[in-house]
């Protein structure tokens, strides 16, 4: 069975050369190279070397803010990172973007299971607990804005929002693990959410205990 | 020596959404031991960053995998949110044709008592230990974990091995008082050492303004800076400011050993 670096290295050989915001390109002698897909036309960028310094360049935005979330569209431009094996493609697309390779293999190979938001929240214990009582309308409008792949996150939601009841305000294609291919025939290696992460279980207490906050000001 | 080139370890660390300092030593550590080719393949998972933990396990092409938490102690993370979202029914289970073997959080080692002194030592500058005053900063008890149990552990150790002149657990918000620290120390040296996992406002800002080495000026901590004015003076002592614990190059080595304690234990 080939390695994880060893498939994603043929991904890219067989014209999978976007992942999110980067563009991957390989070098003649096996290596590759890296920058953000915008900066495909520019010279005279700043060039790194190694998967550690993807570190670097996926924890800040532009403005150094940090990026709590990775697959939020705005990665930084202006750099070109050179990888020498797919071992280490592998560790500076981890970097960029966390597990999104291996959730790509596993949805291949049918070994991806998605897991209805509700689910999600219904296990939470702690704090999280709260997020329990996210009622459906609510969750649907946070879940419109928190996940859009404009503003938020370039994710493709597989979960529903319960297993009856579906997401609303997006279009078939940010719902499915569909490959994107360009004009220019360049393939684009989708980014999928199977689960709903941290910040958006976060968000939805948030959503709870403001709601309940405001209910018991007006008691 | 422990060798496991068919073996993946997962670092589990708590992450942040605000501090991005928090998931640093994790990945510091991770990235030394594929530097050293102790496993065959390593990989960080999170609670509030990714890799997240209901993601890590697609990341493997080991089915041999050692899980250890990057925690200081045994707590709410270690007993219910880790297992819960692994999906792990013990310290060993059996998923998916893998079996995955649940160490103990790095914090719960002995050599945690080695890493303190050396740090300790290191970022005193060579002065007499036998004349300087170790503080350990912990959480307080109040918190639904074993940090506070933790950090009491070690301090007895550390007054045990009898390099320094004396030593204290103190706490940000509850008796002995970080800011009190002038008070109930004796000697003219006095080293601070956070028992923490990773950095964070904690380590930059509140202990710094407690111990009255840094104004409280309400903006983001000059970070790292705070930990290179080494030594302060004030007070009448000199006092030495340890960056967090967990922070210490050779918790790597700690990783290590879990891995090789897990696999002495019998089952
Ligand atoms: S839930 Fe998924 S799609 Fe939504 S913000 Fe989190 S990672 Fe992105």
């Amino acid at each position: 069975m080939r390695s994880l670096p060893e498939t994603i290295a043929g991904w890219v050989h067989d014209g999978f050369s976007l992942l999110g915001q980067i563009r991957i390109t390989s070098r003649p002698g096996g290596s590759f190279e890296l920058r953000h897909r915008e900066d495909v036309a520019v010279h005279g960028l700043e060039e790194f070397h190694g998967p550690s310094a993807a570190r670097d360049l996926s924890f800040f935005d532009e403005a150094r803010n940090y990026r709590p979330l990775k697959t939020a569209p705005n990665l930084r431009r202006g750099w070109s990172l050179i990888v020498e094996t797919p071992e280490d493609l592998r560790l500076a697309l981890d970097h960029f973007y966390p597990a999104m390779t291996a959730l790509w293999r596993s949805q291949l190979e049918a070994s991806l299971s998605s897991v209805p938001l509700r689910d999600t929240l219904d296990r939470q214990t702690g704090m999280y607990a709260a997020s329990k009582r996210l009622q459906d309308e609510e969750g649907l409008q946070l879940v419109a804005s928190a996940c859009n792949s404009k503003t938020g996150c370039m994710k493709r939601m597989l979960w529903p929002f319960t297993k009856t009841v579906e997401l609303t305000g997006f279009s078939r294609l940010e719902r499915s693990a569909d490959v994107l291919t360009l004009d220019s025939g360049e393939k684009e290696i989708p980014l999928l959410c199977h689960e709903a992460c941290n910040i958006l279980v976060a968000a939805c207490r948030e959503t709870v205990k403001k709601r309940e906050r405001a209910a018991a000001a007006t008691v | 020596m422990v060798f496991k080139p068919e073996s993946a370890l997962i670092l589990v660390g708590h992450g942040s959404t605000v501090n991005p300092d928090s998931s640093a030593p994790t990945l510091d550590h991770a990235e030394e031991l594929i530097r050293r080719k102790v496993f065959g393949e390593v990989h960080c998972a999170f609670w509030k960053e990714e890799p997240s933990l209901r993601q890590v396990l697609h990341m493997l092409d080991k089915d041999d995998v050692y899980i250890v938490p990057n925690f200081i102690s045994e707590g709410y993370f270690t007993r219910t949110v880790i297992p819960r979202e692994l999906n792990l029914d013990g310290p060993l289970t059996s998923l998916n044709g893998r079996t995955l073997k649940y160490c103990d959080p790095v914090g719960n080692h002995d050599r945690m008592t080695e890493l303190l002194s050396k740090r300790a030592s290191e970022v005193s500058q060579g002065v007499p230990l036998k004349q300087s005053s170790l503080l350990i900063v912990g959480h307080g008890t109040n918190l639904n974990d074993n940090s506070a149990f933790a950090a009491k552990r070690e301090v007895e150790k550390l007054r045990e091995l009898d390099m320094f002149g004396e030593v204290f657990n103190v706490y940000m918000e509850e008796p002995p008082l970080v800011s009190e620290w002038a008070d109930f120390t004796k000697f003219p040296n006095v080293i601070v050492v956070p028992f923490f996992i990773a950095d964070g406002l904690h380590s930059y800002q509140d202990i710094p303004v407690l111990l009255g080495i840094e104004e409280d000026t309400g903006l983001a901590a000059s970070q790292r800076d705070v930990f290179r004015k080494n030594p302060y003076r004030l007070r009448d002592r000199t006092l030495f400011y340890a960056s967090a614990i967990g922070t210490e190059p050779s918790f790597v080595d700690v990783i290590i050993d879990q891995v090789a304690a897990f696999d002495s234990v019998a089952r």
